[in-house]
């Protein structure tokens, strides 16, 4: 049976070019202009896949409000903001709610549809047993590319989509430089120079919550970051 | 204005002191004709048809001059002298009396004098043939008499007295005959019994011997008119009365002089102040009066000044006299005396107007010092107020300038509580800074305020047209499509650099300052420049160790990036890009320099300001933010950019504090 996708978008004609982009993939389309709709549809059936717009017409903060309910009733539903807003301080709000998620709208339609599949993935991944072969590990880092989670020192590291892909890409050629094009094609998004800088400042943030003395990313000023495996 | 002013009031005070000195006067001249009329007896009756003219006047002479021709010892003036036309010129003559004598003096030019000899001397009334004046002399209703001054030779001579009876000598008549060049001279002397009281003088003068003479007269009728004479009463009169300073002159019905008493002072009080220029400058502003000395008695003794003429018409009348030297001003009323409806003469009053001269000099100086005194205070206020004004001025422009250069639009200028216009000017400085400065907010956030409106018709054209590409497109579909990607592709990028500066500022606001070694940050990324700019060479000049400093080394790198992007693109391929760093009074100097053409002067302020662009020929995708984030970054890490064109191209210089922690 094919994935149900929701997405909750005030503005038509990007909810109509997404559904039929989402259709064409094969999934099955639900589309919502407000909050209320969505809400009632879910309460008959949840989506796999939920991507939200966080400014719903009169509704500033809707899609704040749909993620938190949305995570309330399901921990491990997918959840995608693709907003207008590229403020630093609505992507940490939006992923502090629990989303796995945030893009803003200049994203393309492949890259999206690589991190829906990414999720996707993610979750079926999730539901079968740990695979040895997937799994990828440099010194107290490990990486499991199926289910996308990190370990630190045997804990897990909460990243979002993005934060996954940027370790993963560092990580697998300890010691090499990334340089930002490359990043970006790992992370299947257009990023800016302070986009890359805050979502490495955002891993390391969260590699020091769980290791104080962490320094394995170092950045070379001016071409990039690479993995120190030691 | 005050001089003026102070002119003004010299010249009304002095013009009413005048004018309560002419009436005090003319108080006086009346009282003095009403006394003078008492004596009407003393006034001769006028002589009709306006033949008053031909009378002689017998001047007082102060003593008894010398028989000898000569007129000097007789103390006149010769304007005394009185003419009447002769055949070969004037013929000159006056009468004097002294004491019991009447002096006679005739000046008669005659180009051929023709002396008389026994003949010739002794004639009766047929025609003279030798030049002689006579003096003719009568009393009516008696016969005239004559008596006749001819000489055998110059000298003294004998005078002949012709009447009714026959000719004789007259030997109490002392006369004396003068040869003079063009003519001749006669004085003499005669005692006051034998004249009458009308005189006339004939001058006869022949052309030569045996030719008969021409008959030149004093008189045009055929009997002399009365002698106009002093009258001693009349003067013994008016020098009781006169006053000291003041000039008393009666004249008879026809201005004769009948007494003259009392003398005018000579000269002008000393005053303080009389110099010539403050003269002038009175000159200017004071009504003119006629000439001082037309104030004088008529040396000839006949008044003929107009207010000496109403007066003899009946009508009192006031002059006044101004003397063009000294100033010195007399003031005369002329006031008939009547006896009844008949004038009998004239009194005139004159006086001196020395006090008000003095009274004006003074005032006049006072009022020059004065107004000297004025004009410095008020120059002397009006430079500070001035200096002050000009100081306020240029404080308010000193810190209008400021708020410009440091962008506190918002900060009150001086003077701005004040009250006057500079406070006006200071307020709508003030307002017109707040302008500029909501008007600088507003472009700072135009950007990003644009980028964010448009991202989403942008992603429905993304979002459209990768959709359509999924469709079946035929070539040339596909084509536009592909056009219309790129295009939205770079409008994409248009958007991002928009937002830019707000993501810059938000990750400032947000970033923890880390210390960092500003130097190894430096050296690596210019490495990375080097590889991402191959047409460009890099060169890093340091020359300190370590470069201590506390921020956010990614932010400074994008400002860097900023800079260098700028720099390359104003400079051509294979040119040197100098990226520095230096220590500078507890500050880093970090420095892009680049060869190109310099900086064009008018944009040099605006240069780092949001949506400018020193790009003129480009259709690049610039929109003049590179330097505005650049300006953005340094100021978030406490420092300063700055531009300037230095020898053959131009650098960027950032100050940035050094970390001492």
């Amino acid at each position: 049976m094919a994935k149900r996708i929701a997405i909750i978008e005030d503005e038509a004609a990007i909810r109509d070019n997404y559904s039929a982009a989402f259709r064409r993939e094969g999934y099955a389309v639900d589309a919502f202009d407000a909050r209320g709709p969505a809400l009632n549809a879910f309460d008959n059936r949840l989506p796999d896949l939920v991507v939200i717009d966080i400014n719903l017409k009169d509704d500033v903060e809707g899609g704040f409000e749909l993620c938190r309910e949305l995570r309330a009733r399901s921990a491990d539903l997918p959840i995608i903001f693709l907003t207008a807003r590229d403020s630093e301080f609505d992507a940490v709000s939006g992923l502090r709610l629990g989303a796995d998620d945030y893009l803003t709208k200049d994203i393309s339609l492949p890259h999206l549809m690589a991190r829906i599949a990414a999720l996707f993935r993610r979750l079926e991944a999730m539901q079968k047993p740990q695979g040895v072969d997937s799994r990828l590990q440099r010194g107290n880092l490990t990486i499991d590319s199926e289910r996308m989670t990190v370990h630190w020192q045997e804990q897990v590291v909460a990243l979002t989509l993005t934060e996954f892909w940027l370790v993963h890409a560092m990580a697998r050629y300890p010691g090499h430089v990334k340089n930002r094009q490359q990043l970006m094609d790992a992370a299947q998004a257009v990023l800016d120079d302070n986009t890359i800088t805050s979502h490495i400042k955002r891993i390391r943030r969260k590699f020091i919550a769980i290791d104080d003395q962490f320094d394995a990313i170092e950045t070379v000023y001016g071409m990039g970051y690479r993995w120190l495996s030691n | 204005m005050l001089p003026w002013a102070g002119c003004e009031f010299i010249r009304e005070t002095e013009s009413a002191l005048r004018s309560g000195q002419q009436q005090m006067l003319a108080g006086t001249a009346r009282a003095l004709a009403n006394s003078m009329s008492q004596y009407s007896e003393e006034y001769p009756d006028q002589v009709v048809g306006g033949l008053a003219s031909e009378q002689l006047f017998l001047h007082a002479l102060e003593k008894s001059p010398r028989i000898n021709g000569y007129f000097d010892d007789w103390l006149l003036d010769s304007a005394s002298l009185r003419s009447i036309r002769g055949t070969d010129g004037p013929i000159r003559f006056a009468l004097g009396s002294h004491g019991r004598m009447i002096y006679i003096y005739v000046e008669v030019r005659d180009k051929s004098v023709v002396f008389a000899n026994a003949q010739t001397l002794i004639f009766d009334d047929g025609p003279s043939f030798a030049d002689r004046v006579t003096l003719v002399s009568s009393s009516p209703p008696y016969l005239e008499e004559r008596f006749v001054f001819a000489a055998e030779a110059p000298g003294a001579i004998v005078s002949y007295k012709q009447d009714s009876y026959g000719f004789a000598p007259e030997t109490a008549i002392s006369a004396h005959w003068q040869d003079v060049p063009g003519g001749y001279r006669v004085e003499a002397r005669i005692p006051v019994e034998l004249l009458g009281t009308h005189l006339g003088i004939v001058v006869n003068n022949t052309a030569d011997k045996g030719v008969s003479a021409a008959r030149i007269s004093s008189y045009s009728g055929p009997m002399p008119f009365p002698v106009a004479k002093q009258s001693p009463e009349l003067t013994t009169l008016a020098s009781k009365l006169v006053q000291p300073g003041m000039r008393i002159v009666v004249t008879d019905a026809s201005g004769w002089r009948l007494a003259t008493t009392g003398e005018l002072p000579s000269t002008t009080s000393a005053s303080s102040f009389g110099t010539a220029w403050s003269q002038r400058i009175y000159e200017l502003l004071v009504e003119a009066g006629k000439e001082a000395s037309s104030a004088e008695p008529d040396p000839a003794g006949r008044e003929q000044q107009p207010y000496v003429s109403s007066a003899l018409g009946g009508r009192e009348m006031a002059g006044w006299f101004r003397g063009e030297d000294n100033g010195r001003a007399i003031v005369a009323v002329a006031s008939p005396i009547t006896n009844g409806n008949q004038v009998l003469g004239a009194l005139i009053v004159q006086q001196g107007t020395d006090a008000i001269l003095s009274l004006r000099n003074e005032g006049l100086a006072r009022l020059i010092n004065v107004t000297l005194i004025a004009t410095l205070l008020v120059a002397a206020a009006l430079v500070g107020y001035a200096s002050w004004l000009s100081r306020r001025i240029r404080h308010l422009s000193v810190a209008a300038v400021d708020a410009l250069e440091n962008e506190t639009l918002h900060a009150a200028l001086p003077s701005s509580l004040a009250g006057d216009e500079i406070g006006d000017l200071s307020r709508s400085f003030s307002s017109v800074l707040m302008q500029l400065g909501e008007y600088n907010a507003y472009l700072r956030t135009l950007a990003s305020k644009l980028s964010h409106e448009l991202r989403t018709p942008l992603a429905i054209v993304t979002s459209s047209l990768e959709n359509l590409e999924h469709e079946l497109l035929n070539e040339a579909s596909a084509g536009y499509t592909t056009r219309a990607r790129e295009g939205a592709d770079r409008l994409r990028r248009i958007l991002r650099a928009m937002s830019e500066a707000s993501r810059v500022e938000e990750l400032m606001a947000h970033a923890d300052p880390e210390s960092f070694d500003l130097r190894s940050v430096l050296k690596s990324t210019v490495i990375a420049y080097r590889d991402a700019y191959n047409e460009r060479l890099f060169e890093f000049d340091c020359d300190i160790e370590s470069a201590p400093a506390i921020g956010s080394p990614e932010l400074l790198i994008q400002m860097l990036d900023k800079l260098v992007d700028n720099a390359v693109g104003f400079s051509s391929a294979g040119d040197t890009i100098m990226i520095g760093l230096k220590e500078d009074h507890s500050d880093f100097v970090l420095s892009v320099m680049n060869p190109g053409p310099p900086l064009p002067s008018r944009m040099r302020t605006q240069l780092f300001d949001s949506m400018v662009s020193m790009r003129e020929n480009e259709n690049s995708r610039h929109l003049g933010l590179g330097l505005y984030i650049a300006k953005l970054i340094s100021e978030g890490h406490g420092g300063r950019i700055s531009a300037s064109n230095v020898d053959g191209g131009v650098a960027f210089e950032v100050r940035l504090p050094v970390d001492h922690s």
